[in-house]
């Protein structure tokens, strides 16, 4: 088979559910930022249909990150760590054991992956947090100037996360893709 | 602490139906769980790393983390409903809630900063 479940699972795990979780993200600053000088009373910005899409998206968001957390973490990664039986060299198949075992891609494990196994979880509950607050403040929101600024701030953080863990992953699965 | 309605001034905004029910502090709750949920995660590695606590393993291929980051959702979970139980039908005074909740990521985040072990 040209594709293994385990290299599929990858690809959803990055590329759809990861990819989806940081274009929604990024949609959702940018949503925030193009509305900041909207009035209070801005018919346009309050309308119930603007607002319930900001909210939907936030939540596609939080969903999509806790599917791309969950996979990686139950599907993804314990392909990724599985240890070689004993007496095996070939190590391609086994990417933990064989970014560690050169010195110039043991980093590759030690920074980027570690970083990968605990950061998504601070990024899915900030994403959840966002999408219980678009789902239930849809107004206020954009007219409590403090609510909408720590809104920002947390999807900032998400994004930042998020892109950061991407770019991790990428280096990972280009030197020792989980086959 | 005021009450939705009463001492805070409402604006055209605020008055709408949409809003009548919801005092802030279902949505202050929900900010400050998610900051104390990635302090937990961030305290459970760190722990971890020390060899002061190793989280137990859930699940044998994955490890530790299964523990650690089971903990740290159940925390998250424990101090959302504890502080939506507490807070929701509140309004209150937003800006030491947002800071808590920043500075509890920040440090969260930084506990999760590979490099930072290597200093323990």
């Amino acid at each position: 088979m040209l594709f293994s479940f385990d290299s599929l699972a990858t690809m959803f795990h990055g590329i759809a559910a990861g990819g989806l979780a940081l274009m929604g993200l990024f949609a959702a600053l940018f949503w925030l930022y193009a509305t900041r000088s909207a009035a209070a009373d801005d018919a346009r910005v309050l309308g119930a249909t603007p607002q319930q899409a900001f909210a939907f998206l936030t939540v596609l968001v939080a969903a999509a990150l806790w599917v791309t957390v969950l996979g990686g973490t139950y599907i993804v990664f314990p392909t990724y760590r599985t240890p070689p039986p004993e007496g095996v060299v070939a190590l391609m198949d086994f990417p933990r054991a064989y970014l560690l075992s050169d010195a110039g891609t043991a980093w590759l494990h030690a920074f980027a992956m570690e970083s990968k196994e605990h950061m998504p979880w601070i990024a899915s509950m900030l994403a959840t947090s966002v999408a219980f607050v678009a789902t239930r403040e849809r107004r206020r929101l954009w007219a409590d100037h403090g609510m909408r600024g720590m809104t920002v701030a947390v999807l900032a953080v998400v994004f930042g996360l998020v892109s950061f863990i991407a770019l991790m992953g990428v280096l990972v699965n280009k030197v020792a893709p989980v086959q | 602490m005021a009450t939705h309605g009463e001492e805070m001034p409402r604006t055209e905004v605020a008055s709408d139906a949409a809003d009548a029910g919801h005092p802030n502090g279902g949505s202050l709750a929900a900010f400050l769980a998610a900051g104390i949920g990635s302090f937990a995660m961030g305290a459970f590695v760190i722990l971890n790393a020390a060899g002061i606590f190793a989280a137990p393993s859930f699940y044998g291929p994955v490890g530790g983390l299964s523990g650690r980051s089971t903990l740290a959702v159940v925390v998250w979970l424990a101090a959302w409903v504890w502080l939506h139980r507490r807070w929701r039908g509140r309004e209150m005074e937003a800006r030491n809630v947002y800071l808590a909740t920043l500075a509890l990521t920040a440090l969260g985040v930084l506990a999760t900063f590979p490099p930072l072990w290597e200093l323990l």
